[in-house]
């Protein structure tokens, strides 16, 4: 059987978690740098982080439980 | 008020801090959770052919990964349309007029124009939402070469408009009298 790992999509994953911490840093940073107000931009920022570890959470305890390790056939041998 | 002294000069008063109406971040946040709702009616519309595919060990990860990354995202695209409202500011102070806008994660314009500058002030109010609760358009002609300031979707743009030509025609007065000032000097 030819196939290719399931980690690939995982990989694929992290790389848009990457991309979505970077996004998250600067928004912020944006926010700290030219909020007019410390203590709104303080509470948007807790409770964005709050949400965004609340949805991490989440996808990990599904995640967790997955085998990475399983291929997903691209081809079947046909036995004659 | 912390970030606005920085634009500001010694003596110069805030007449008028505006941003935004609130309805707009409303509308924003309001269209996102349409969008987070989607996959809920995904579901529920195609319940018996999603349930063909996940009973695949193969397919469930991936959609796992899927409804992951689409609302982390969707979080991200709300908390940036907040970043966007919340920093776009319009001072309005006894000398100038300042533009703060923030038109995407790298790209913060500041624009000023001094009052006296300022050769008409127009308000606007286009649409159902804008005129039940009363927001809209402020546009400035100045006699700089930038041909406009827009003061967008504020709350109450006629009294905005009004506000402001008031503190322009004081301005000019005083910068009239300055001028007479100077010459009856020389």
């Amino acid at each position: 059987m030819v196939g290719f790992s399931l980690s690939i999509f995982y990989y694929v994953y992290l790389g848009f978690v990457l991309i979505f911490l970077l996004f998250t840093f600067f928004n912020i940073y944006h926010l700290v740098r030219f909020g007019p107000s410390l203590a709104v931009s303080t509470v948007a920022i807790i409770f964005y982080i709050v949400v965004s570890i609340f949805i991490f959470q989440i996808s990990w305890q599904y995640i967790a439980n997955v085998d990475w390790e399983q291929t997903i056939p691209i081809l079947i041998q046909l036995s004659i | 008020m912390r970030p606005y002294r920085a634009h500001l000069k010694t003596n110069e008063k805030i007449i008028l801090v505006l941003r935004r109406h609130p309805f707009i971040i409303f509308a924003k946040i309001l269209f996102w959770l349409m969008v987070a709702l989607l996959p809920l009616i995904f579901h529920l519309t195609l319940e018996k052919i999603l349930a063909d595919l996940f009973s695949n060990n193969l397919f469930l990860p991936i959609v796992i990964l899927f409804l992951s990354i689409y609302y982390l995202y969707l979080w991200l695209f709300i908390f940036h349309s907040f970043v966007d409202y919340y920093l776009d500011i319009w001072i309005v102070t006894d000398e100038r007029i300042i533009n703060i806008e923030q038109r995407g994660l790298f790209d913060r314009v500041v624009s000023e124009q001094k009052l006296y500058r300022v050769q008409d002030v127009t308000s606007e109010l286009k649409g159902i939402f804008s005129t039940m609760l009363d927001f809209g358009t402020v546009h400035i002609q100045t006699a700089g070469e930038q041909a406009r300031f827009i003061f967008k979707q504020v709350p109450k743009p006629y009294n905005v408009a009004r506000k402001i030509t008031t503190l322009v025609e004081e301005n000019k007065k005083f910068h009239r009298l300055l001028e007479q000032g100077d010459e009856i000097h020389t």
